[in-house]
């Protein structure tokens, strides 16, 4: 495989692979016809490298399929921290990366000349003065070098700020960027310090672990700008059904975000914004989002907010329905059978999961479950995980009550049972 | 500022290590390559270190093939701005009281100065996390877990009084060997071997909020702990096997929604559906049945027997109470 390079320049697309190795899991080659044969083979041995053992081929008349299977509460570390361990550079970039940083290792301040001649006299590396005033801005902006004016002169110095420092004198420090480095938000980042200093987890293992949505965070420093700054947002969203031509530009969207939302449960994490030309709310999946640009500043942001803020109690999940302002929709009941005495259990169950919702005892092991939600399609896929304790299902949208009759009538074919009497 | 940046690359990571030393030599050039590097680094990350056309140019050899390093220092390990915005995020996560007192604490915002975090918390919401999170606050919780923390890196043995997921009061001698931590249940628990006589008498897991008392013996268990085998005692015997049909969209929620699970999957190509294998710990049985129930006649239970007579049993007694409402209402 001639011109196989390790290293990426462009994370979107290592993003779209390995979210199918590692979601769908039976692709083969011929699956992955949005771009060359090369391009594939070498996006896959790029994952088979940070995957190690978690990866897993078998053969079938289509062809032999890549997954990765792994169980990610039993793993020290994200491997899919690796692409972005994996950015392509240039050899000027490493080169100059270390000699300004041994020249400025002594803490002094040096102005662009003094450190282009250090360069030439004392390391015999001769670069012009604006690819070093290039690096030296860019390391200005990352905040590990200072750049201070004198004058009409600018000086650079080093930042006094190190990770071993930090480390050697706090207490705890170490422990807890082993936690946080494996744990939402931007565990990466943890992850990236414990890297340079050599430190490994070997205290935590994260249950409920996705490690998918570490790719998501590429696009996140963005949205929080824009939500900082009380700004337009505007991205591309592509859909999951279409899945081999991920390259084709997408639907624009020009949105005012409010929030993150993430889903523990569903491995799904989502903006949260506004749409103005709909003038209502809607949540966008950030596995499914490109290109997304922090823009103008939003004048009606407070207001906007408020208003989300005012909606979000009738959220149960990220659906704000389809309705275009807040109001009454039709409250949906539920009532579960549990009993008190042998089955406190169930009851602690409906307290810690009910959400937005009210419950109350409404009868001898009876529990009614209030929702005054946008959405309750997304309440029933939770109510779902009560089958065989749902007493009734009172209000809310006929066809979601119909949906969820008829569902258990499938089910109870699917598993066995007879179906000799009709439930509505 | 980005993530995605060379500066945190595993190669430029690689060659801060070798700068480490003055002198080094082509062994240690290659053996740091293959233990720090990623699978295939080795066929080409050397000839970027070493002398020669496609060097670097970062040592140089010298005459007895030692290599002699170009810059006159170790590289320094500066904090960027995003590690130092990322660290002030963190100073306002309850959690991080687990590992620092309030000293430290201070200490550590008073070096971040007047670094803004990278973000706030209220600009992420969970939208399903169990109610009954840990209380990180507690005084005795933040004891018992930095005594938990303490005997898990010192593998050390200790008497711990606690009460089981059912109520019941227990102690007993343990082992504790690593923290555990959902984000869904916002809890930390800890995986322990139960010891009688020094001996491993059965594995499990400990909440630590449940734990009212924790006392380090001061002795170490010193017999070899693989985590690999206390996983595999804890994991069910045969998979559960899952139909998947694409109804729904469902082939892509119920992958990416147990995605954190170890699996196996097979397509039909004629219909589309997967017939999906998970290994599961059997303590998470009736979680993982819950789960599977709210996707519905989507998915279908397959085997093993157990868990799907369990489904079965549920979705009859669910059909029975419908079914007898409708009499009731007709």
């Amino acid at each position: 495989m001639a011109g196989f390079s390790e290293l990426i320049k462009n994370f979107d697309k290592t993003r779209d692979y390995v979210r199918d190795f590692f979601i769908y899991g039976c692709k083969v080659r011929s699956d992955f016809d949005r771009k060359s044969v090369r391009t594939y083979g070498d996006e896959k041995r790029r994952v088979e490298s940070w995957m190690g053992d978690s990866m897993r081929y078998d053969d079938s008349v289509r062809g032999r399929s890549v997954s990765i299977s792994v169980d990610s509460g039993h793993i020290p570390e994200n491997p899919l921290y690796n692409a972005y361990y994996s950015k392509s550079f240039t050899d000027n970039d490493i080169r100059l990366h270390f000699l300004i940083m041994d020249i400025l290792e002594d803490g002094g301040s040096r102005t662009l000349r003094e450190i282009t001649d250090i360069l030439n006299a004392d390391y015999g590396q001769l670069f012009d003065e604006q690819t070093v005033r290039n690096k030296l801005r860019e390391y200005t902006d990352e905040g590990m070098v200072i750049a201070e004016k004198q004058g009409k002169t600018l000086y650079y110095s080093l930042s006094a700020d190190r990770a071993d420092d930090y480390v050697r004198d706090i207490a705890g420090l170490a422990d807890a960027l082993g936690f946080f480095s494996e744990t939402p938000h931007f565990g990466i980042i943890g992850n990236s310090i414990m890297k340079m200093l050599g430190l490994k987890n070997e205290l935590f293992f994260i249950k409920h672990n996705y490690m998918i949505h570490t790719l998501e965070d590429i696009l996140v420093p963005e949205i929080l700008e824009a939500l900082n700054g009380k700004r337009y947002i505007s991205f591309c969203t592509f859909s999951g059904r279409r899945k081999k031509t991920p390259d084709e530009p997408g639907r624009q969207n020009q949105t005012v975000p409010m929030q993150i939302l993430v889903s523990v449960q569903t491995g799904r994490r989502y903006l949260a914004a506004y749409i103005p030309a709909l003038k209502r709310f809607s949540a966008f999946r950030l596995d499914y989002m490109k290109n997304v640009k922090a823009g103008d500043i939003c004048g009606e942001y407070d207001e906007i907010k408020e208003m989300y803020d005012r909606s979000k109690p009738r959220v149960f999940g990220v659906s704000f329905g389809m309705r275009r302002d807040t109001g009454a929709v039709a409250p949906m009941k539920i009532t579960f059978f549990a009993d008190e005495k042998r089955e406190p259990y169930i009851i602690e169950r409906l307290e810690r999961e009910k959400r937005c919702c009210t419950l109350e005892k409404t009868g001898e092991d009876l529990y009614t479950l209030t929702a005054d939600v946008f959405d309750p399609n997304e309440l029933m896929h939770w109510a779902k995980t009560f089958i065989g304790r749902i007493v009734s299902i009172e209000g809310g949208a006929d066809s979601v009550r119909q949906r969820f009759y008829s569902d258990i009538a499938k089910m109870n074919r699917m598993y066995g049972g007879d179906e000799d009497e009709h439930i509505q | 500022m980005n993530i995605f940046s060379e500066i945190y690359g595993t190669y430029f990571r690689i060659a801060a290590k070798l700068l480490e030393n003055e002198v080094t030599d082509e062994k240690n050039v290659r053996e740091t390559v293959q233990r720090e590097g990623f699978r295939d680094s080795v066929l080409f990350l050397p000839q970027k270190l070493l002398p020669g056309e496609e060097s670097w140019g970062l040592f140089s050899r010298m005459p007895d093939g030692t290599l002699r390093r170009i810059t006159k220092k170790a590289p320094v390990k500066v904090l960027t701005r995003l590690q130092k915005m990322w660290l002030k995020a963190k100073l306002s996560d309850p959690r991080i009281r687990l590992f620092m007192d309030d000293e430290n604490l201070a200490a550590l915002e008073k070096r971040l100065g007047d670094i803004p975090p990278l973000y706030r918390r209220e600009q992420f919401g969970i939208t399903d996390r169990f109610k009954d999170s840990d209380d990180f606050y507690s005084e005795e919780y933040i004891r018992n877990f930095r005594t938990a923390l303490e005997v898990v890196r010192k593998r050390r043995i200790v008497c711990v009084e606690f009460v089981s997921g059912r109520g019941r009061r227990m102690s007993g001698k343990f082992v504790l060997l690593k923290l555990e931590y959902s984000p869904k249940n916002d809890k930390f628990r800890v995986y322990c071997y139960l010891l009688r006589n020094d001996k491993v008498r059965g594995s499990g897991i400990i909440n630590i909020g449940r734990i009212s008392s924790i006392t380090d013996t001061g002795r170490v268990f010193r017999t070899p702990v693989s985590m690999d085998e206390y996983f595999s005692s804890r994991k069910c015997s045969s998979p559960a096997v899952i139909r998947v049909t694409p109804a729904r969209n469902g082939i892509e929620r119920f992958m990416l929604e147990f995605a954190s699970y170890e699996k196996h999957t097979v397509r039909d190509l004629e219909t589309e559906e997967y017939t999906v294998e998970l290994w599961y710990d059997t303590q998470d049985e009736t979680e993982l049945l819950i789960r599977l129930l709210s996707f519905g006649p989507v998915i279908e239970i397959l085997g093993p027997p157990q868990l799907r007579s369990q489904a079965a049993e549920r979705v009859r007694r669910q059909y029975e109470l419908l079914c007898g409402n409708n009499e009731k209402n007709s």
